[in-house]
């Protein structure tokens, strides 16, 4: 025991040698002037999908720039903010990083992001070569703007086209869905004959059994309280007319409590009484791309960047639709896109600066659509995408519908996002789990509203 | 008074009377009945792990209520150790980052050496100080030692960051290590409690011949409680292996990155998201494996003997 | 003497016994200090600054980004109408009691039929294996096992024809399930600590138990418990205050739902402190928290009267 004592003590001496010796330099990369266009930036992502996209970019960008070198790192979604909030707190955070709407006002409030107007003005960079709507989501209501867009992404159906067919419906039927809240229209039709109970019954027939039902015609994967609905049922409460904020962006006003709203979530919530869509109580566990690969669903709601998890599942051929036609006789679809926001603490904000406008240009942008995973927001990286992703297999006219229709209507960009979120979550599970009536959201929406002062 | 020995208990079943006997051996049998219940609750789902790891990730739907693989494959193993093209991880599901798995392997062993010895020794320094000298204020110092169980995470996160970048030790080892080097309350109040049980008359006796305080800790306490250091050594490993958010947040530059955070890569990446599960147990199971040799090695001592030394 | 108990003590009791007569409390004082020093650096400068800032902060506005504005008792006023706060001490409370009720039951149990019933080294090395693997995967594994549509364990109760349970994601059962799976993974270490304490009790005492007659049952509740406790109440304060601190496998499965049933103290605290920058609200709710914990110790401690051992 001695001699292993001894070696124990050896073992530690070498490790705190090799440790105070070994080890990298701190984490701020090195030379440069922060005014002039070189040295080492960091560049944060999380779409791990995404990277080898980004990697091309990047190859490009250091032949153009000689005097730059970008150090992409990437991190889950559930890191990538604890980090970058310790970041900006401790001043480390990485130069160039990978925004979300949802994020940015709050951190655009607080400081830490860098303004790009004098940069733009200077270097004459366009701000209308982009989707129509997608620049403006970046520009705060002091007129200052943070990013420079990246990409967008929309919401369709994925369906299973086993079940589509031997359920006997038509293609034509599926791209062309209507809905209204009151009978659900050609969609809930749909859902019902796509839901089988154990015995075989179809939902639109005698005899079928809600308490026992094998395949859903929809699925449900969260109640979509913490992100207005995005890919939950935001599509169907626009279709309805309503609007989530008195205006967008930088609403002041919420409106949970708007009966257009309401009767959309009542809606949904009778999907569920009459058996044709999963109670929210069994949504905790796997992702809905893989209960659609086990033949749970035939009908999920989601959005362009979950499309390698759905096509990816051995065992189901899935297909796209576009979301339905509603009451205002249009369809619509949540537009969400991110972009790149410098830090205000950078120390290279001028090479940072270099890499924000290469990203923005339609030169990146097109080297994105190459890989296809993701919508670019330049029309023309748009269109190499949905090229790329039909030779995969994939439809995405689905997605890119509303682009072209102009169907889209923006994510609710406003203060106190993460308050609302955690105001709204619980509410809506009260809702969708049965616990409380939909009239429950108009107080959750004076909760809310609060939040703004008057 | 009863001495205590270090050496197996013998078999408790004394010697009595027949009938006793009869019902003595039901009980066997019930609890024997228990024990396997106890393990097969506890080795099934590491089962489903290795089921799961040598999966195809995109088959695993359709697979769900199969005991065996889903569409059989070594992918996910190969995925962890770095092994592998980009095509073949993303064929199966996977994200296709690429891996040094052994330098991570490395750096985890490094780091978690430095903390199991730093930590134990200077704990066991401080556990003697608590148990066998008296000294003013001396249980006071300890509760306040404890409390430091109860302090909360979101407390030390950012100081201890901060802490680090002004020392500009970020990204180095030291970052990795220092938080844990010194103690941890559990150590101290491990160590304490069996230090309290070492037998006195040797230390008396070593005193009275003239041996100073260092002396008798390291020729006598040390040695005798040789079985609970090993238990904590092994524990504080364990612990200091399978440590993640903290080397995320100080150590994320590849030549200092752990296992830990290296395969981190196969959590969700995305919001929303599914982690790769084929992968993520792989690298699960791959990453136990150094703990479990450990455990073989030191196992007989850390499960037999946690006892109390002494002089039979 | 001690105002914190001597715990797993086996002699304690023999206060008589021979020792030289109280040496001088401060002649000791100086090897002491030599002792505790890197240890007291430790806890200094991770633990002790860390939480006295973090005390502070729950005195202020403070969302991370700028500079903390002093708000006095607003934080506290705050917590004590928050319907979020109780429903989290409620929940947490809940868990902790199934938690450390079927872990304590079952590692006891564990223990005693390792001691009796099997020696094998294969036994409690298995047992062991669920604490090898972090606490996210643990968790991760458990989020796909317990899933309504596809996870086995429903699976396999259609099988024998009970209906399928919403483990995690119905009201009732998040927090028994989640309790649950954290039994699963720390159970087998528990029985080992239980099982080292059973080794402190001489051979001697059940033979005599046994000549008197003594049933299992009787011996197991008379003898075996009462010269148990002292390790007992390491075991229940170690993982009582390790069990209110929950917060992995909540990130990982539940986040809290549905609606607030799992949203226990640790993930309230993180989602206001960093989700939603209220860093010093958050740190009051740890403070609250913090207070709780040793509230908690410290009765375990009295009631428990863990100063004494019945041995000898």
């Amino acid at each position: 025991m001695k001699p292993t004592f001894r070696a124990a003590a050896g073992a530690a001496v070498l490790a705190v040698t090799l440790a105070a010796c070994g080890g990298g330099s701190s984490s701020e990369g090195g030379g440069g002037d922060a005014g002039q266009p070189e040295g080492q930036i960091t560049y944060w992502l999380w779409e791990a999908a995404q990277l080898q996209a980004y990697q091309s970019c990047q190859k490009a960008f250091e032949a153009k720039n000689p005097k730059i070198k970008v150090k992409i790192e990437q991190y889950g979604w559930d890191d990538y903010w604890s980090k970058l909030t310790t970041g900006f707190v401790s001043g480390t955070a990485p130069d160039v990083f990978t925004d979300h709407l949802a994020k940015y006002p709050e951190f655009a409030n607080k400081g830490q992001l860098e303004p790009l107007d004098k940069y733009i003005e200077r270097d004459k960079v366009p701000t209308n070569i982009y989707q129509p709507g997608l620049a403006d989501l970046w520009v705060t209501e002091d007129k200052k703007r943070y990013g420079l867009p990246k990409d967008w992404d929309t919401i369709a159906i994925f369906y299973n086209k086993k079940m589509v067919k031997d359920a006997g419906i038509s293609e034509q039927q599926l791209q062309n869905l209507t809905w209204n809240p009151k009978d659900g229209g050609t969609y809930e039709k749909v859902i019902a004959r796509l839901t089988v109970d154990k015995n075989g019954k179809h939902g639109d027939e005698a005899g079928f059994d809600k308490n026992n039902v094998k395949v859903y015609g929809l699925g449900l994967e969260s109640s979509g309280g913490n992100n207005a609905g995005q890919g939950q049922w935001s599509m169907y409460a626009a279709s309805n007319g309503w609007q989530a904020t008195n205006k967008n962006p930088w609403g002041t006003q919420y409106n949970y409590d708007d009966p257009k709203v309401q009767e959309t979530i009542a809606w949904w919530k009778g999907l569920i009484d009459k058996g044709y869509m999963n109670k929210l109580e069994t949504t905790v566990g796997v992702t809905p791309d893989t209960q659609m690969g086990a033949g749970k669903f035939a009908l999920s709601t989601n959005g362009d960047w979950t499309i390698s998890a759905y096509y990816g599942q051995k065992g189901v051929d899935i297909g796209t639709a576009p979301t339905p036609i509603g009451p205002t006789g249009k369809r619509a679809s949540m537009f969400n896109g991110l972009a790149d926001s410098i830090f205000v603490g950078s120390k290279k904000k001028e090479a940072a600066w270099q890499w924000v406008k290469f990203l923005a240009s339609p030169e990146c942008q097109n080297l994105v659509g190459e890989k296809g995973v993701v919508f670019p927001a330049t029309p023309e990286g748009t269109d190499i995408a949905a090229k790329k992703f039909a030779e995969k297999g994939v439809d995405v006219d689905a997605f890119t519908i509303h682009v072209k229709d102009k169907t889209t209507f923006l994510f609710p960009i406003t203060d106190h996002a993460a308050d609302i979120g955690a105001i709204m979550q619980p509410a809506m599970d009260a809702v969708m789990s049965g616990k409380a009536p939909v009239s429950s959201l108009t107080q959750a929406n004076s909760q809310v509203n609060a939040l703004f002062g008057s | 008074m009863s001495t205590l020995s270090t050496s197996e208990p013998t078999v408790v079943a004394p010697a009595t009377p027949a009938g006793h006997k009869r019902r003595f051996n039901r009980h066997h049998f019930v609890g024997r009945i228990i024990i396997l219940l106890a393990i097969l609750l506890t080795l099934f789902p590491l089962y489903w792990m290795l089921r799961t790891a040598l999966s195809n990730n995109r088959a695993l739907a359709s697979n769900a209520s199969s005991f065996l693989p889903a569409d059989f494959t070594l992918g996910p193993f190969k995925r962890v150790l770095g092994l592998g093209t980009v095509e073949e991880a993303q064929a199966e599901g996977g994200s296709g980052a690429a891996l040094n798995f052994w330098l991570y392997l490395k750096n985890s062993l490094i780091v978690s050496i430095a903390i199991t010895v730093g930590q134990v020794f200077f704990s066991a320094m401080a556990a003697y100080a608590f148990a066998r000298l008296h000294w003013p204020g001396r249980d006071k110092v300890f509760g306040l030692f404890l409390t430091a169980l109860m302090v909360p995470p979101i407390f030390t996160m950012l100081p201890n960051f901060v802490l680090m970048k002004d020392l500009g030790l970020l990204n180095t080892y030291s970052a990795i290590i220092l938080p844990f080097f010194f103690m941890t309350p559990f150590a101290v109040f491990f160590l304490r409690q069996f230090f309290l049980g070492v037998n006195r008359e040797i230390e008396e006796a070593a005193r009275i011949d003239g041996a100073g305080h260092f002396r008798i800790f390291f020729r006598i306490i040390l040695p005798m409680s040789a079985a609970p250091i090993t238990t904590l050594a092994l524990l504080t490993f364990i612990t200091a292996w399978n440590e993640y958010f903290w080397p995320l947040l100080v150590g994320t530059e590849e030549n200092v990155r752990v296992l830990t955070v290296a395969l981190g890569v196969f959590r969700t990446q995305t919001p929303q998201g599914a982690p790769d599960w084929a992968g993520l147990m792989a690298a699960a199971l791959i990453a136990a494996i150094p703990i479990v040799i450990l455990f073989i090695l030191l196992g007989k001592r850390v499960v037999n003997s946690i006892g109390f030394t002494g002089v039979k | 003497m001690s105002t914190v108990p001597d715990v797993a003590r086996p002699s304690a009791g023999k206060k008589s016994k021979a020792r030289p007569s109280r040496r001088s409390s401060f002649g000791e004082l100086g090897p002491a200090l030599v002792f505790i020093a890197p240890a007291t650096l430790g806890f200094a400068v991770f633990f002790l600054w860390p939480t006295i800032r973090g005390l502070y902060l729950s005195f202020t506005d403070y969302s991370l980004f700028g500079s903390p504005t002093f708000t006095g008792l607003d934080n506290y006023r705050q917590l004590v109408q928050d319907e979020v706060f109780w429903n989290a001490l409620k929940v947490t409370v809940e868990y902790v009691v199934i938690n450390i009720g079927l872990q304590t039951i079952i590692a006891l149990a564990l223990a005693n039929l390792m001691y009796r019933v099997t020696k094998s080294a294969f036994v409690r090395g298995a047992l062991m294996l669920p604490y090898l693997i972090a606490n996210v995967v643990v968790a991760l594994v458990w989020l796909w096992m317990l899933d309504f549509q596809i996870g086995i364990v429903n699976q396999m109760l259609e099988w024998v024809g009970i209906d399928k349970v919403a483990w995690l994601g119905s009201e009732e059962w998040a927090i028994p399930s989640i309790a649950f799976i954290n039994v699963w993974r720390h159970v087998g270490y528990t029985a080992l600590l239980i099982f080292a304490g059973l080794q402190t009790i001489p051979a001697t005492i059940y033979e005599a138990a046994a000549v008197d007659g003594s049933s299992e049952w009787r011996t197991f509740w008379r003898i075996t418990m009462p010269l148990l406790r002292p390790v007992m109440v390491l075991v229940l304060v170690l993982t009582i205050i390790g069990s209110f601190q929950i917060f992995d496998t909540v990130a990982v499965t539940t986040k809290g739902g549905p609606v607030n049933a799992s949203r226990v103290l640790q993930y309230y605290i993180y989602e206001q402190a960093f989700g939603r920058s209220h860093f010093g609200y958050g740190a009051a709710l740890s403070a609250v928290l913090f207070l709780i914990l040793a509230g908690v110790a410290f009765a375990q401690l009295k009631l428990l009267r863990a100063g004494e051992s019945d041995l000898a």
